[in-house]
């Protein structure tokens, strides 16, 4: 079917140049092949950029841009072919996205890879990727300067802080940091934008685009991959369209127009089957309604029994928020969308949300006849291999692999499965979310011809494609823009260019970068409410009891917070990391042992001891990392390790505290109590730590790992230290604890553990991970250790503290799902 | 040997078994001391941990790291009750067995709504949890009065039928319903659906929210039911009877082979894997270590199992299909 292809354009890309032809290609490919199962992504693709040129490339959804990007960057290794990078071939077997950052090449994805809990300055740190623990005090000012001149340079007028938090930046802003972050570095000899301008203004669209030429005039090269095409005709020196994989065209800019861009990236062959438009049944039963309240058209639409139903548009214009709109409408009563069944959704992400992978092909599919059964009816493999028999026969499924692993099949016979999964649930309306993607052209032809006699059947498809060349399969095709239908074509009028053209027809890009700006900046109030909080408290407590606001009282008071603060901080830095911590507590006992014994006895063995513990906490951290074990469950067994350790070298409470540990914590202070200052030096230490270089990598790998591992950084090295930190903030809390109290007791900090997750939720960080508050968590550690006393002078049993602790964690969770989830209604 | 790898990634529990069966023979050959009496003996204590190991194991099988820490406290809490309101005779029996019923059903529903429509991360809503739930068992320690067993829990909890403990038939009885329900029902095969891929199952129709919930109530009614026959077999009811159960109720189900990252479980392996730590506590004592270093070899075995086991959610697809 590729033989329907022009053969000659694909020949060699270094046709006209303008650029200067001496010095050897950035980078040459030379008959690259990548394949996905049976798809050919790329296939025998030759190209060469040369320094000084802007290379704009286009194609259609699904033509093989993206994989061409990944190809040269290194994420990806080509099946097939040779690259070559300044005219030196490169080892396809080490090319990794480090190899090439190394070569001077940098993309720009099209899904921003910034952590948006950090800030602008920050970001450019993570591109630099450096040993976790180098120092370098002045890090911060030398990326905020280079944020700051950088940023300046392509789009002057920003009006864009280099201190500034992602995530409190509108997505247009975003993008300007991720297109800036990447060109930025030293040493750029290519540049890969890919679709830079998605959420950028004309003026920022223009500014990017002047630079880049001046860019490209000093010698440094530039892909630019955009849907608008006139960009492209203005940014580029050189266009290139690619189609099924394939260069179909390369040439001057000067010499194209946008119609002959439209025209080349379209003109699918259209393979075999029944020509548009024939399933359209008219005369079906209406099966879903939407209402123009809906928001979603001007006016109401109506689908039918029988139609083919195609979603269109550029990517990510609220195509797949339809699709789960109707599936959530099935399911639930809503008021603006009425669907007549509960549909069927068959997803193209197969690893993601589609395949139950411990399970053979037959449970597999079995599991659609079950869903609506009673939960407690039996199942019956041979009933069900009676009901899949004939539908396997309908899908050319051959029955032989039914106890097969499902992912033993390909691709495309996966895809099968999933359908069948749908069709053994007998609904009348079926959603398709991309469902062939990464499937090859003959399983596709098979799957266009079931999809067909589906709706032959009567039932209602609607179907998402990122491939143009599919909606033609469609009877009517809804185009989508900014989450809305704008258009919508009938029966004969879908061709490749009518779609092309809707698609592209007056794109308004002001408009989406304004509607996506909204931002999640969190209302102060909520950062203050652990201080406010723990200020609340301690006036109640003052008020019952006057005696406490001496200072001696304060100290009093405060003393027993220190070690759960301590421990609360290191809790923090694992929760930071979506980790838990069940472990905390008795590693904390555990080195209060320690101090009260070996420390005393043998000084030097003692802390080598001690620091020997700390090692084995990162390595526990490794350990998890490495091999992917739950957190909950490792730390969960360790604390036994800690206690039994504790409670064979000291069955009993006792021993005693160093003499120079005692002094620590005995000075004094004019105006400040002693337990006071040293809860204030506890959260300047976790504060600095959480500022440092390190700390600010350990935050973005609880908010993004994949973008980290990305950019370079160790995973595991970072587990490693994230646990070696909080190992050591732990053993501090542990070493106060025998100051404290001059003598240990192996069970002292089994109560730290939940107090710590307490503390660390009640401080204002959230439990997906790298959220930290240092301030915070040191407020609610003392918020919480204070309620016992306060209890007490409530003349209520201290029976009830570990409750009064309990719920506060769970009712502070509670109020702020609820808070946030009001938030998100609105 | 291929055909016996396939077979034993298929059924899990045979590791625990095997481990169960060489420890045996270890501690047979070193010391004399361990008879079919002490099997029996061991088989007992290990059926106390079987319920909430059940229970555990069903909420692991809902997947995304879920687990249940109000285990120890929901066990404690159940003991005193039953104690209290049995008072040492049958006659409250009934009302007994509703109110620790619905103790287990209602700790097990607060749980499944923190964590289904609250979306609060399992581990840390169950911990939570179990902190008031410790309190309230402070409180019923107070007004604990009656150390006097009702005689027909005294019988599930001690007597033995045929020289077989009542108390295994019963644990048995619950693996045997168990291993049913997982898999030969319609809700196993969503259970099992639900923790592989909750996306997945959503999308193909599955009421996910029901189903993570059904798991956290048969979690409560369990240890609940738990508690009661403990507190029986103990002579009443104390502080700690709970909390070993925290980590063994963990182990057993990650040493008899259910994966911890949910998917898929097995009831026989909760049961042989209760089994091989119960013997391991027991040998352990046998053996006459010190308590200390009893809980750093539990903690040790439970944690290289997981790090060797390579547990990791992917399917470890060679055995699977041949």
């Amino acid at each position: 079917m590729n033989g329907a292809m022009p053969p000659a354009a694909a020949e060699d890309g270094e046709t006209a140049q303008a650029a200067p032809a001496a010095s050897p290609p950035v980078i040459r490919l030379d008959g690259v092949s990548k394949s996905f199962g049976a798809t050919r992504a790329n296939d025998h693709l030759t190209l060469a950029i040369r320094p000084g040129e802007v290379v704009g490339l286009v194609g259609a959804n699904g033509a093989g841009k993206s994989t061409l990007m990944r190809l040269i960057c290194g994420l990806t290794r080509p099946d097939s072919g040779r690259i070559a990078i300044g005219g030196i071939a490169v080892d396809l077997d080490h090319f990794s996205p480090n190899a090439a950052r190394a070569h001077g090449i940098r993309i720009v994805h099209q899904e921003l890879s910034l952590c948006t809990n950090l800030t602008v300055a920050e970001n450019f740190m993570l591109e630099e990727p450096a040993a976790l623990l180098a120092p370098e005090p002045a890090w911060r000012e030398r990326f905020g300067r280079r944020a700051k001149a950088q940023i300046e340079a392509i789009f002057p007028a920003a009006g864009l802080g280099a201190d500034e938090v992602v995530d409190h930046l509108p997505i247009g802003q975003r993008q300007m940091v991720e297109i800036v972050r990447a060109a930025a570095g030293d040493g750029l000899r290519l540049l890969v934008l890919d679709e830079p301008t998605s959420s950028l203004d004309a003026g920022r669209s223009a500014q990017l685009r002047r630079w880049s030429r001046a860019r490209a005039a000093e010698g440094v090269a530039i892909i630019f991959i955009s849907h608008k095409l006139q960009e492209i005709l203005d940014v580029a020196s050189r266009v290139v369209v690619m189609r099924n994989g394939r260069v179909v065209a390369d040439e001057p800019a000067s010499r194209v127009t946008v119609t002959d861009l439209v025209e080349r990236m379209g003109g699918h062959p259209h393979e075999g089957g029944a020509p548009a438009g024939s399933a359209a049944r008219p005369d079906g039963e209406a099966l879903v309604t939407i209402a123009a309240a809906a928001g979603l058209a001007d006016h109401a639409i109506t689908l039918a029994g029988g139609e083919i139903v195609g979603l269109s548009g550029l990517d990510g214009n609220g195509q797949r928020d339809f699709l789960h709109a109707l599936l959530a409408a099935g399911r639930r009563h809503d008021r603006a969308i009425t669907c007549r069944a509960e549909p069927g959704f068959v997803s193209g992400d197969r690893a993601g949300e589609g395949v139950f992978r411990l399970w053979s092909v037959l449970e597999n599919i079995a599991i659609g006849a079950s869903v609506d059964r009673p939960p407690l009816a039996r199942l019956s493999p041979r009933a069900e291999q009676g009901l899949i028999r004939p539908l396997l026969e309908r899908l050319r499924l051959a029955d032989a692999r039914l106890g097969a692993n499902i992912l033993d099949l390909s691709g495309g016979n996966q895809q099968k499965v999933l359908a069948a999964r749908a069709l053994l649930r007998g609904s009348r309306i079926l959603l398709l979310d991309d469902p062939t993607r990464g499937v090859d052209v003959e399983a596709k032809a098979e799957f266009y011809r079931l999809v067909r006699e589906v709706a032959a059947a009567g039932t209602l498809v609607v179907w998402y494609s990122t491939e143009d060349a599919e909606l033609l399969e469609c009877s009517r095709v809804l185009v989508f823009r900014a989450g809305r239908v704008i258009t919508e074509l009938r029966g004969a009028t879908i061709s490749a260019e009518a779609l092309v053209g809707a698609a592209f027809a007056g794109e308004k890009p002001a408009a989406t970068a304004g509607r996506a700006g909204a931002t999640h900046r969190r209302p102060r109030g909520a950062r203050l409410a652990p201080v406010i909080s723990l200020i609340a408290v301690l006036a109640v407590m003052v008020a019952l009891n006057p005696g406490a606001a001496s200072p001696f009282g304060l100290d009093l008071l405060l003393g027993p917070a220190l070690p759960v603060a301590l421990v609360a901080l290191g809790q923090m830095f694992v929760v930071g990391g979506s980790e838990i911590d069940l472990g905390i507590g008795p590693f904390a006992g555990l080195v209060s042992v320690l101090a009260a014994t070996l420390l005393i006895s043998a000084p030097l063995a003692g802390g080598a001891v001690i620091l020997l513990a700390i090692g084995a906490y990162a390595l526990m951290g490794t350990l998890i990392q490495a091999r992917q074990i739950p957190s909950i469950v490792v730390t969960l067994g360790a604390s036994f390790v800690w206690t039994g350790i504790g409670y064979t070298l000291q069955p009993t409470p006792g021993g005693s505290s160093p003499a120079w540990l005692a002094v620590l914590v005995d000075w004094n202070l004019p105006f400040l109590p002693t337990a006071a200052a040293l809860l204030v030096l506890a959260a300047l230490a976790a504060l600095a730590l959480d500022r440092a270089r390190a700390g600010v990598v350990l935050r973005g790998f609880g908010n993004d790992p994949r973008a980290l591992r990305q950019a370079g950084w160790s995973a595991v090295r970072a587990a490693a230290l994230r646990f070696a930190i909080a190992g050591s903030f732990a053993a501090i809390a542990g070493l106060s604890l025998t100051a404290v109290n001059t003598a240990s007791d192996i069970n002292a900090g089994d109560s730290f553990t939940l107090l710590s997750i307490a503390a660390v939720v009640i401080g204002g960080c959230r439990l997906f991970g790298g959220s930290t508050a240092p301030v915070g968590v040191v407020c609610g550690a003392v918020t919480l250790s204070l309620i016992g006393a306060l209890l007490g002078f409530l003349g209520i049993s201290t029976d009830f503290n570990a409750a009064v602790q309990g719920a506060l964690l769970l009712g502070i969770l509670v109020l702020r799902t609820a808070l946030s989830g009001s938030a998100a209604a609105r | 040997m291929n055909r016996f790898a396939g077979w034993s990634e298929r059924n899990r529990w045979i590791w625990s078994a095997l481990g169960v069966a060489l420890l045996w023979l270890v501690l047979a050959a070193a010391t004399a001391r361990l008879t079919l009496e002490s099997l029996s003996g061991v088989a007992q204590s290990a059926s106390f941990l079987v319920l909430p190991a059940l229970g555990q194991m069903f909420v692991v099988t809902t997947g995304r790291g879920n687990i249940d820490l109000a285990i120890p406290s929901t066990i404690t809490l159940a003991a005193f009750l039953s104690m209290n309101i049995l008072g040492g005779s049958d006659a409250m029996l009934p009302a007994c067995l509703a109110a620790i019923a619905a103790a287990g059903l209602g700790i097990g529903l607060v749980n499944a709504v923190l964590v289904v429509r609250l979306r609060i991360p399992a581990m840390i809503a169950t911990l939570g949890v179990g902190y008031v739930l410790a309190t309230a068992a402070l409180l019923a320690n107070r007004h604990f009065t009656s150390y006097v067993v009702a005689p027909s829990l005294a019988f599930v909890a001690n007597r033995r039928m045929l020289g077989v403990p009542v108390m295994v038939i019963a644990a048995a009885a619950a693996v045997l319903a168990a291993g049913f329900i997982l898999r030969r029902t319609v809700y196993g095969r969503l259970l099992s659906a639900v923790g592989q891929s909750l996306r997945a199952a959503e999308l193909s129709g599955v009421r996910s929210g029901r189903i993570i919930a059904s798991a956290f109530l048969a979690s409560g009614v369990l240890a609940a039911l738990d508690g009661m026959v403990l507190a029986a077999h103990a002579g009443g009811a104390f502080l700690e009877v709970g909390s070993p159960y925290l980590l063994q109720s963990v182990g057993a189900v990650v040493l008899g082979g259910t994966l911890i990252s949910g998917g898929s479980a097995t009831a026989l392996g909760t049961l042989t894997g209760a089994f091989l730590l119960v013997l391991l506590v027991t040998a352990m004592q046998v053996i006459g270590l010190p308590i200390g270093v009893q809980e750093i070899l539990e903690g040790v075995v439970i944690v290289l199992v997981l790090a060797l086991s390579g547990q990791t959610g992917r399917a470890r697809r060679s055995g699977a299909t041949r």
